[in-house]
């Protein structure tokens, strides 16, 4: 049963991604309308800034995690044992 | 007294049930099954009938305090006993009594741990924490757990040195009261308290001295690497925020961890290792909250302990169970599985969703309250860190770590790999976690349930559940899925390893055995020619010359018996001609000789 519901759904990602794509659009707009607390830092006041900042560090991180990676940090699994 | 309170400790139950298990295993293996689900539901139940002090004992002029009970302690002992209980379901498809064994002694030493009242009794527990878990590496029985395990022992009792030389060095300072395991004073800590951080900070593993833990947990047996992802890190949470809150430091290293396990976890292939790295993140958070140690950052580490065995279990159960069944753990060579173990998969992503601190899931009400602490508490940078971190975890075990080992772009046709949904009580083990992972998410006004708040050390004020907090959440982790669906083909794992901090004592061993080798060989053959030709020669000359002075000076001096002995001796040898007829007719009129004499004198 669980089988065949997530079979179904990945035959259907491109629906699944639209409606992922609404809700980006959604918490967006949520955040228009969302009361706010005592700001800690400028970020807190700009609407949809956690949106930019959510891109923006995920992208870094693989950029840059992944070029240290492919520079410095891969060995082949047994280098230990050279 | 001293009787009773053995029986009130909820280490001695875990120890009798080591004790026992290999016992009944002989009788029928189902009781050792009965005995693995029942000591831990005990010990559930005990820790809510302990008294706030036992078990203190005087042992050769020391008090040793093995029960000490207050709320701080309360939250990590509830949480420690049922996750033993849930491990222990876990692994009960396991007959090998020595690995139900090397587990309880382990729960038995993180709970001593955790009650004692004095920093000897600590040591104690602490080493037989770290012994029993080396047995859990071990037991994979392969050449790389082997090794593995040997540098995990050294490292843990190189950090158990350092820890008892703090120890040492504070009861010099301060005598007996210095023992006491209390909290100390931001401005009045010592050389002494620096060592026992520094003791403590290699449980929790903060870099640098963290690489023993992505090191080891990876080649740990699957049930063992559920209890050790629990236990050893966060004992290291509970002795800090006993003894070290509000210490910068810890909030600065803290908050470093938290992207450091998140960047290898983004980078690594092994499954397991990739939850390895990110539980050195999610301590992060918890070292950051005790190093924040406002009354809501010290809640907010207890919460997110609490809430981190259970979910870091869970995923370790998922992946394990994937490794159970088909032998895997790269994620390379997985991918596809999602139509052959969906059960494994659906409780995989209830964990990663609660670890990312989806709302309604038990991440979102504990990660967030240290992030909030650090923003009351006006530390802007750090609260950045943290919030990024959380941007990582989404992005490493929320979706990539599921992804590529159910989906990866491959069908179910396309994997080739044989394989069906994991044993019951694995699966059971998995939905208890995922029960948890959900339900403490949500929070009083939520069906009125509100367990973890009401357990935490001090009453809680903090809400997570306001507006602005959900659309904070739910923009960062939108994106973050986003920026996945961007980056999914530079995310690719391929099949290599990361170097990582253990380089130096990996390699650096191996420099130590080169200069064994060679340069201290050379000097070691050098100096061994030396005295060969010049050594000995001397020594003998020495020698005769001593030999000669002897006979020749000092015999002479006191009576020259030496040098009579000498000639006689020289002159018995020219009897002694090795003939039985000459010794037989030597000592015939020897003894005639002898009855000559006697005659006479008469």
């Amino acid at each position: 049963m669980m089988a065949k519901l997530i079979t179904y759904l990945r035959d259907h990602s491109q629906v699944l991604k639209y409606v992922f794509f609404a809700f980006l659009l959604f918490t967006i707009v949520f955040d228009y309308f969302a009361e706010r607390h005592e700001p800690h830092f400028f970020g807190d006041t700009i609407i949809g800034f956690w949106s930019i900042f959510g891109t923006v560090v995920c992208l870094a991180m693989v950029v840059v995690f992944k070029g240290l990676y492919n520079n410095w940090l891969k060995q082949d699994e047994d280098y230990y044992d050279k | 007294m001293i009787s009773n309170s053995i029986f009130m400790h909820p280490a001695t139950l875990f120890i009798l049930g080591a004790l026992l298990l290999p016992v009944l295993k002989r009788v029928h293996i189902s009781l050792q099954k009965v005995i693995l689900v029942v000591i831990p539901i005990l010990a559930i139940i005990q820790i809510y009938h302990l008294p706030e002090s036992f078990g203190v004992t005087r042992y050769m002029g020391f008090d040793l305090i093995f029960g000490r009970v207050d709320k701080l302690t309360f939250v990590f002992l509830n949480v420690f006993t049922i996750m033993a209980l849930i491990g222990s379901i876990y692994g009960l498809h396991v007959n090998e009594s020595g690995q139900h064994i090397a587990s309880y002694l382990y729960v038995a030493g993180s709970l001593g741990v955790t009650l004692c009242g004095d920093y000897l009794t600590l040591f104690i527990f602490w080493e037989l924490m770290a012994v029993a878990s080396t047995f859990l590496i071990w037991y994979r029985k392969k050449k790389r757990s082997i090794e593995a395990g040997y540098r995990y022992l050294l490292v843990h009792v190189a950090g158990g040195l350092i820890l008892l030389a703090g120890i040492f060095l504070r009861y010099k300072n301060v005598g007996f009261e210095g023992l006491r395991f209390e909290q100390i004073a931001v401005d009045g800590e010592t050389l002494a308290d620096y060592l026992i951080m520094i003791g403590f900070m290699l449980n929790a593993a903060v870099p640098p001295i963290h690489a023993w833990l992505p090191d080891a947990y990876p080649e740990a047996t699957v049930t063992g690497a559920v209890f050790m992802c629990a236990f050893t890190t966060k004992t290291a949470v509970y002795v800090l925020a006993r003894a070290f809150p509000g210490f910068e430091i810890l909030a600065i290293m803290g908050a470093v961890m938290t992207l450091y396990g998140v960047a290898y976890a983004v980078i690594e292939n092994d499954a397991r290792r990739i939850l390895a790295y990110h539980i050195v993140s999610q301590v992060g958070y918890m070292v950051c909250g005790v190093g924040i140690g406002t009354a809501m950052a010290i809640n907010g580490a207890c919460a997110h302990a609490y809430a981190h065995i259970l979910y870091k279990a869970l995923l370790f159960m998922g992946v394990g169970a994937v490794l159970e069944m088909t032998g895997k753990s790269k994620l390379n060579e997985l991918g596809g599985l999602y139509a052959k173990m969906p059960i494994a998969l659906i409780f995989t992503v209830i964990g990663g969703i609660a670890i990312s601190g989806f709302p309604l899931t038990s991440g979102f009400v504990s990660k967030s309250m240290i992030i909030a602490a650090a923003g009351e508490h006006h530390m802007v940078g750090i609260m950045i860190m943290l919030l990024a971190a959380a941007v990582g975890t989404f992005l490493s075990v929320g979706i990539k770590l599921p992804y590529f080992i159910w989906f990866g772009g491959k069908s179910t046709e396309e994997s080739d790999i044989e394989t069906k949904d994991a044993p019951w009580n694995m699966n059971l083990g998995m939905a208890m976690a995922a029960f948890f992972c959900i339900a403490l998410g949500f929070k009083g006004h939520f069906f009125g349930f509100n367990w973890l708040y009401d357990m935490l050390p001090t009453p809680v004020t903090y809400d997570p559940y306001t507006t602005y907090h959900l659309s904070e959440t739910m923009q960062l982790l939108g994106f973050t899925g986003f920026g996945f669906y961007l980056m999914v083909k530079i995310l690719k794992p391929k099949p290599y390893m990361s170097l990582d901090l253990d380089w130096f004592y990996r390699k650096g061993a191996r420099v130590f055995m080169w200069i064994a080798s060679k340069p201290i060989n050379a000097v070691n053959e050098f100096v061994d020619n030396v005295w060969k030709n010049i050594g000995i020669r001397f020594t003998m000359l020495v020698a005769t010359f001593f030999s000669w002075f002897d006979k020749e000076a000092i015999d002479w001096v006191i009576d020259g018996s030496a040098k009579s002995v000498v000639s006689g001796g020289d002159q018995l040898r020219q009897i002694e001609t090795g003939k039985i007829q000459q010794y037989i007719g030597f000592a015939v009129a020897l003894l005639f000789m002898v009855l000559i004499a006697v005659v006479l004198a008469v």
